[in-house]
């Protein structure tokens, strides 16, 4: 088939748009200004589901496009690990299956959610660097990206959880309403957490590594495989860690509990300062950011 | 109606070292309240100095000079990549860079799927794609090869696929770093073709490139930059008369 040149004739209608605003002024440098056209950035990314939630189901086709059993291998790794596990420490700590199974599918499903997510988070904008190079996109493009790709991987763990709550007779009750704004608050603040990280990883190379044993460290400081009721009084305060209440408002709608209204102060404060931290950087140092990668 | 304007433009890079760029020494000059500032001070390479472009519709500026006079720098400021670390920049009117035309080409991903990836970040909507769909894969002559993965390509083929996408639709402002060559002769004569018709249709035209004749044949003004500075401004004699005003403020 020889090509005809005649074929580059696109219609009038469609013109290439990358561009953010059709006005773009640099060099004003006022508060006001930053922080309006930060929201206008991050916005013009956030609307373009379309973009970025085909870059993150892309990530994770084109992984396992070569295995046979594709993403399915995200379940079945979980499962095993769950299996191993499950029976282990339920002995061990002396509790009930039954009350034990749930609880634990439910922690690593939500601790690996959010490590992960901060994790890929530290280098969503290093990884990105070859779009930011070549042209201006929003930078929320890459967050949400991050965030996709780590909550459709997460749907392939917590299908796990079905076959164990049927198992393990867990209750269906009201309470897994809790579950909504539970999300909300996990997705706002995954979200402000990436922006962070990912600005500051770019700019200290060192921060993605701290990042990653702190976590290593929350994790056994984390009610993710014991129950927080075994502590003993004066070792509550371990359970002031964010990401054990980031857990809780997940877990325990779906175990048939409601979450503490402590807790839920304690995440509006930490989603109040995540949010305005990561505000800030965002008006403030996303256009250096592309000095950095 | 397209504009591009840089007014005083200053591009500065800071050089992260092994050292400089750490946590450590950031630490250390807050901590020691800059008196270790000079240690801690990051050296900065002038990329763009004081560079001064007023383009407007029908302006096809060709940009020389040597290696790392700042050609590719200014042709990202000018994208709106680089924020000018001082001086004014605007833009008005949709831009299209052919800087990479291999952006976002996944390896993995068959022909029809990097289109579509390719579409998307280009601005289109997942319905313009498809329209063009057709049109893209017929020009990039790949045939039957759309359905495989890119990484049984070869360089030549994905280069092809990679142009094809690219100069698919047209654009208010376009920009190129070197005059894109690709494929085997038959299609370098048409993408030729392909790529003269959307440079035509592009309100403006900014091409980097180190071949005179190109720029004398593509061009009506032609800035020569060394060391990040406008050293030369000149019209093309042999160009259409258009509005020739470049102005270079130093």
């Amino acid at each position: 088939m020889i090509p005809s040149a005649t074929a580059s004739a696109a219609p009038q209608s469609i013109r290439a748009t990358l561009s953010v605003a059709d006005v773009v002024t640099a060099g004003d440098h006022s508060a006001a200004t930053a922080l309006r056209t930060g929201l206008a950035d991050w916005w013009s990314g956030t609307k373009n589901v379309e973009l970025w939630l085909t870059l993150a189901w892309y990530e994770i086709v084109l992984r396992y496009r070569r295995s046979m059993l594709g993403p399915l291998w995200l379940t079945i790794s979980m499962g095993l690990m769950l299996l191993g596990m499950g029976p282990l420490y339920a002995t061990l700590f002396n509790v009930p299956q039954n009350k034990f199974f749930p609880h634990l599918t439910l922690g690593i499903i939500f601790w690996t959610f959010y490590s992960t997510s901060i994790i890929d988070g530290c280098n969503t904008f290093i990884l990105s660097a070859r779009y930011l190079k070549s042209a201006e996109f929003p930078l929320s493009i890459f967050v949400w990206r991050n965030l996709a790709r780590n909550l459709i991987q997460s749907a392939h763990h917590f299908v796990l959880f079905f076959p164990v709550a049927w198992l393990c007779g867990v209750p269906v009750t009201p309470r897994l309403a809790f579950l909504i704004p539970g999300m909300v608050v996990a997705l706002i603040n995954l979200h402000a957490i990436t922006i962070t990280l990912g600005i500051l990883c770019a700019r200290f190379r060192d921060i993605g590594q701290i990042v990653a044993s702190v976590l290593q460290l929350l994790m056994f400081l984390t009610p993710v495989f014991w129950f927080p009721e075994s502590l003993p009084n004066r070792a509550h305060f371990i359970l002031y860690n964010p990401l054990a209440q980031l857990i809780d408002i997940l877990r325990l709608p779906l175990l048939g509990a409601a979450p503490a209204s402590g807790t839920w102060w304690f995440l509006l404060y930490f989603t109040i300062l995540n949010v305005v931290v990561a505000g800030g950087l965002y008006a403030f140092k996303r256009r250096q950011l592309i000095y950095w990668l | 109606m397209a504009r591009l304007t840089l007014e005083n433009v200053c591009v500065d890079f800071p050089i992260y070292g092994s050292g400089s760029k750490s946590l450590r020494h950031a630490l250390a000059a807050a901590a020691t309240g800059g008196r270790i500032g000079r240690a801690a001070r990051v050296p900065v390479v002038e990329a763009l100095r004081d560079i001064t472009l007023r383009l407007k519709d029908g302006d096809r500026v060709g940009v020389t000079g040597h290696n790392g006079a700042g050609k590719s720098t200014l042709l990202k400021t000018l994208a709106g990549v680089y924020v000018p670390s001082r001086g004014r920049y605007l833009r008005q009117g949709t831009v299209s860079s052919l800087i990479d035309p291999m952006l976002g080409i996944e390896p993995d991903g068959t022909g029809y799927e990097n289109i579509a990836l390719r579409g998307l970040l280009m601005g289109l909507s997942r319905s313009d794609t498809a329209r063009l769909t057709p049109d893209i894969a017929e020009f990039s002559g790949l045939g039957e090869y759309l359905d495989m993965p890119v990484r049984t390509y070869s360089t030549g083929m994905a280069m092809r696929l990679g142009f094809s996408i690219a100069t698919a639709v047209p654009t208010d402002i376009l920009l190129m770093d070197e005059w894109l060559a690709v494929g085997d002769a038959e299609f370098q004569g048409i993408a030729e073709d392909r790529l003269r018709s959307v440079v035509s249709k592009a309100g403006i035209l900014v091409l980097a490139s180190h071949s005179p004749t190109l720029i004398e044949r593509e061009c009506n003004d032609v800035i020569e930059l060394s060391h990040g500075e406008v050293k030369a401004v000149r019209g093309v004699p042999a160009a259409i008369v258009t509005v020739a005003d470049a102005i270079p403020v130093t």
